[in-house]
């Protein structure tokens, strides 16, 4: 009888111990926030175009965290929509929006045209528009994500979105793979690809 | 234990890992001396070359001279270029680069005058001169590293940390260069007093100068002149070391010479370590003791597809088909012309291209040298990539990952540490292009942080916004709550009276806008423009006790109406009577205008009318808007009332006043004259009259008749005032205008108004004369108008609307006097 009130008396003592060591740990060790948002986060191209219609890259993030679809961010593309899936554990899907180009643009503003109204400065989200007040606007084209989100306010149309020039610095070793065909055989190509089309005109 | 130093003294060598032995072709271009070649046309040098900001010194028709700088700049990294002969720039334009992508960069086209002159040159005397100055003269001389990285030198020469050891690379590895190996053949005393400045600059404790053992006529000319120099004996020495490739690359030279690595991601400065190529140096001691800048370097120019190989002075800038040119160059098909050597070199696109300060080699080989790239076949994991990799890395893996694109995976396999030598695609049984692969993989790797670095920039400008925005607004609020408070404290209490007084006013104006609007649209049903206008009229009255009086004179116009479009049917000159009360529209809002301008002076009765007239206004602005007769014009002369009516109104309202006040005593009569005068003048003549003219002399015939029923001139005299007072007010507009251009109409008009006033009224009453006995059924509407006028206040209100009317009758007639030419005053 004693063996047994010992044994409860002993495992009610250890669940107190442990109950106010994890209590404690709670208080302790607790987590702000949701970790995985920052994960997600640094994923995000962070545009802050708002085309996943959330007003920018964060409030997508936690909107992923929260169980939203990873595939609503275009600029990033297909690559940053995998990632998101695989940090996610979700099965990847095709990009939401139209497959948009994958060339990154800068706005661009024909400063002639400008007539200084600052509503691009204020859609910009990133501050990478600057002027005054009926003075000249500007971009600058090194901190312009390409969000698009200037040129619907712009009350002149004076806001172009340009693709990036390629220079040394930027230059891909891919991208200028210069095709070289050899005359004679695009040639005999050609004479081959013709032929059939010839016995098809004939046939018909 | 011996130590470094002593190792160094001793001439021990490491071996580096890795490397291959491809076969020697030096002695293609080593067996004669280095010479020179005549002047090409133009040169093409790119600006800027090294270090992006600057601003050209030059520009596009200057004169230059051999060693005018063309560029300027202050950042530390700027690195000057040079002209490098005399001539005209002829052109700053992008241009095909030297360089593997062959973009097009910024070149700057020197035509040479062929005098070769140099421009001005200040020799030096070495022990004059001080560090930072030895160190200027460096950089503004645009000396960068010769040995192919193109990395300027002066800042190698200023190193943060303490240098010990100074390797000078005469190794020259690549199989087919040697211009290196000459140019210590030839220039060796030279070399050594390079090397002297650079042993002043950085003091290190040992110097070696590196030189491979293929090179034995190049070591003897160097050691000769180490054993002649005032250098301090022992502090340099030439170390021979064995021939393997890529013994030139600097990792791996520091590698043979002192058995250390450079950790990756580090520099050799930070092991104590400079290394400098044998030309930098010679091109070192010109620019300091001769203020020559670097404007030519040695270019090997080899190859068995060129009949005069071997090593050329070459100006920087110089055309590579100029040089192919004189060496006397036979293509042949598929012919490759390639920068660097063959191991690192890259195949020129187009050889438009000029020589750069990096530019070692041409080489121009034949298909039996260099054959077309074999097939690339399956790797079988053979690991002699493995074997022949100098950076110890793992070629087969990192093959792997960028083929499948993994660059993430290729990057953790230490891409980066990649020299892209080219050994393991040289040992590959299976001719996999191996190093192409890495290039893309870096290139891949780099637009990855690049883009990760602006994401970050990104969000740190998005955050940096946000917070802003929200400081923005907090400061805002702050601020309008403390003026409020301000407000609160210093408000008196007929300020609130005066400031809900004034609220009371706005809502009452918008009520009555409201009013105007909802008139305007119940009655815009009327098929005819000048119905509609007549109808806004007797809408715009309903004011007070006026509303049966409008009631009724909404009947009278309905049933004018009526019999005025029949009338009108018969008329050919429909579309011009349209199209004049169109313009009377806008001639009636500018006369409404003038009659707010005059609202202060005038009597209680005026103010009724100017009320009307404003509302009147209203209407005929947004009739005037629809208007689908005229919409420009009527457009442009509103416009042009606003601009006006601020200034000119108030001058205007001035005479108009004056002219008024004639003009009504003289009116008075005339109406008198008028009403007598019943009947008999050309009514064939007014045949065509518009239906809006008929309309509106119809309405002042009832204006006319009250005045007989209540038998007081005062009203007749107010129709005649105001019309008088718009006349006057038209005809002062019109002065004014005439300096602004105004719509023709406008000007037509004052040429009708001008001749006289007293005219335009007779006509006008004239003609309701005439209208009244040839309409019957306009005799009913008269008869009611009869019993209203029983009333006073009524027919006084009947009166103003009237007036109104009467304006618009004597303006569209005017317009319709200046549009027809049959009319009385001509």
């Amino acid at each position: 009888m004693s063996g047994i009130l010992i044994a409860v008396i002993l495992l009610t003592l250890l669940a107190l111990v442990f109950g106010v060591l994890l209590g404690f740990a709670a208080l302790k060790f607790k987590v702000e926030g949701n970790p995985i948002v920052d994960e997600l986060e640094a994923i995000l191209p962070q545009t802050q175009c708002g085309q996943c219609g959330y007003p920018g890259c964060r409030p997508y993030a936690e909107a992923i965290a929260n169980g939203d679809k990873v595939n609503k961010c275009p600029p990033g593309g297909t690559a940053t929509m995998e990632k998101l899936a695989t940090l996610m554990g979700v099965e990847p899907e095709p990009l939401n929006a139209e497959a948009q180009s994958q060339v990154k643009k800068v706005a661009y503003i024909r400063e002639d045209e400008c007539i200084g109204c600052t509503k691009c400065i204020q859609a910009c989200p990133v501050d990478a528009i600057i002027g005054a007040g009926k003075l000249m606007h500007t971009v600058l084209t090194t901190d312009c994500t390409g969000c698009d989100l200037c040129v619907e306010p712009c009350p002149v149309d004076c806001i172009d979105m340009i693709p990036v020039t390629q220079n040394l610095k930027n230059w891909n070793w891919r991208l200028n793979a210069i095709p070289v065909t050899l005359i004679q055989e695009t040639l005999s190509k050609e004479i081959q690809s013709k032929d059939p089309q010839l016995e098809e005109e004939k046939r018909c | 234990m011996l130590t470094l130093l002593d190792q160094l003294d001793k001439g021990t060598l490491w071996r580096s890992p890795g490397g291959i032995h491809p076969p020697e072709v030096k002695f293609l271009s080593n067996a004669t001396p280095i010479g020179q070649l005549p002047l090409a046309s133009t040169y093409l040098v790119p600006v800027p070359q090294v270090g992006e900001n600057c601003t050209l010194a030059v520009k596009v028709g200057d004169k230059v001279l051999k060693g005018t700088p063309l560029t300027q700049g202050t950042s530390i990294w700027h690195l000057p270029v040079h002209a490098p002969t005399s001539g005209t720039v002829v052109a700053i334009e992008p241009r095909a680069s030297n360089h593997a992508s062959a973009l097009p960069v910024n070149t700057c086209v020197i035509a040479a005058d062929g005098k070769d002159t140099w421009c001005e040159l200040v020799p030096n005397q070495l022990d004059d001169l001080s560090h930072q100055q030895i160190v200027d003269k460096i950089r503004s001389a645009g000396i960068a590293g010769m040995g192919g990285a193109a990395f300027p030198t002066h800042i190698k020469l200023n190193p943060v940390s303490e240098i010990d050891l100074v390797i000078i690379n005469g190794v020259e590895c690549e199989p087919y260069i040697s211009a290196d190996d000459r140019l210590m053949r030839e220039y060796s005393q030279d070399i050594l007093a390079g090397i002297g400045i650079i042993h002043r600059l950085l003091a290190p404790k040992r110097i070696v100068i590196a030189i491979e053992d293929n090179k034995p006529e190049a070591a003897k000319a160097m050691q000769a002149a180490v054993n002649q120099c005032g250098l301090p004996a022992g502090s340099i020495r030439v170390t021979v070391i064995p021939t393997k490739y890529p013994s030139g690359g600097e990792k791996q030279l520091i590698q043979i010479i002192t058995g250390r690595e450079v950790p990756s991601g580090s520099i050799p400065a930070k092991l104590g370590i400079v290394v400098h190529n044998v030309g930098t140096a010679f091109a070192i001691h010109q620019a300091v003791t001769q203020g020559k800048p670097l404007v030519e370097r040695v270019v090997t120019v080899t190859g068995k597809n060129v009949s005069k190989p071997g090593n050329y002075w070459l100006p920087i800038g110089t055309p590579v088909d100029h040089v192919l040119t004189a060496t006397e160059f036979t293509p042949e098909a598929e012919q490759k012309v390639i920068i660097g050597g063959p191991m690192m070199g890259h195949a020129l696109a187009n050889i438009q291209v000029p020589i750069l300060k990096g530019t070692n080699c041409i080489l121009v080989p034949s298909s039996q040298e260099i054959g077309s790239a074999p097939e690339e076949k399956a790797c079988i994991r053979c690991g002699e990539c493995a074997t022949a990799c100098p950076a110890l890395l793992l070629p087969q893996q990192l093959f792997w990952h960028a083929k499948a694109e993994e660059y993430d995976k290729a990057a953790s396999y230490n891409l980066k540490d990649c020299i892209e030598c080219g050994c393991c695609s040289y040992v590959c049984p299976s001719d996999i292009p191996l190093v192409e692969y890495y290039r893309i993989a870096k290139s891949a790797l780099k637009q990855a942080a690049d883009e990760k670095q602006q994401a970050e920039r990104a969000k740190q400008r998005f955050d940096a916004r946000l917070a802003r925005l929200e400081e923005e607004k907090l400061a805002r609020e702050a601020k309008a709550k403390e003026a409020a408070e301000r407000r609160q404290a210093t408000m008196t209490g007929t300020d609130k009276n005066a400031v809900a007084e004034a609220m009371a006013r706005i809502a009452a104006k918008k009520a009555a806008a409201a009013q105007a609007a909802t008139g305007g649209a119940t009655i815009e049903q009327p098929a005819t423009a000048e119905l509609n206008a007549t109808a806004t009229d007797t809408t715009a009255a309903p004011k007070g006790k006026a509303a049966v009086a409008a009631a009724i004179a909404r009947a009278k116009a309905k049933k004018a109406a009526q019999a005025n479009t029949e009338s009108t049917k018969t008329h050919s000159v429909e579309t011009d009577s349209a199209q004049i009360d169109s313009s009377a529209n806008v001639d009636e809002t500018e006369s409404a205008t003038d009659v707010i301008a005059q609202e202060a002076p005038l009597s209680q009765k005026d103010k009724v009318a100017a009320a009307i007239a404003r509302a009147k206004a209203k209407k005929a602005a947004q009739q005037t808007d629809t208007a689908p007769l005229e919409p420009t014009e009527t457009a442009d002369s509103t416009s042009e009332l606003n601009a006006a009516d601020d200034k000119k109104a108030k001058v205007a309202a001035a005479v108009a006043r004056a002219k008024a006040k004639k003009a009504a005593q003289q009116a008075e009569t005339n109406a008198e004259n008028g009403l007598n005068q019943t009947a008999t003048p050309a009514v064939d003549s007014k045949a065509n009259v518009q239906a809006d003219v008929n309309d509106d002399t119809e309405a002042a015939a009832t204006d006319i008749n009250d005045a007989e029923a209540i038998k007081k001139a005062k009203v007749a005299a107010a129709v005649a005032r105001a019309k008088a007072k718009k006349i006057a007010a038209a005809s002062a507009e019109s002065k004014t205008d005439a300096e602004i251009e105004s719509v023709d109409v406008i000007r037509a008009e004052a040429n009708v108004a001008s001749p006289s006033i007293a005219a335009t009224l007779d006509t006008a009453t004239t003609e309701a004369d005439a209208v009244l006995p040839s309409q019957g059924s306009a005799a009913e509407p008269i008869e009611t108008a009869q019993l209203s006028s029983e009333e006073l206040k009524k027919a006084r209100i009947a009166a103003t609307i009237a007036k109104a009317k009467a304006k618009k009758a004597a303006l569209a007639q005017e317009a319709n006097a200046s549009s027809d030419s049959s009319v009385t005053n001509d």
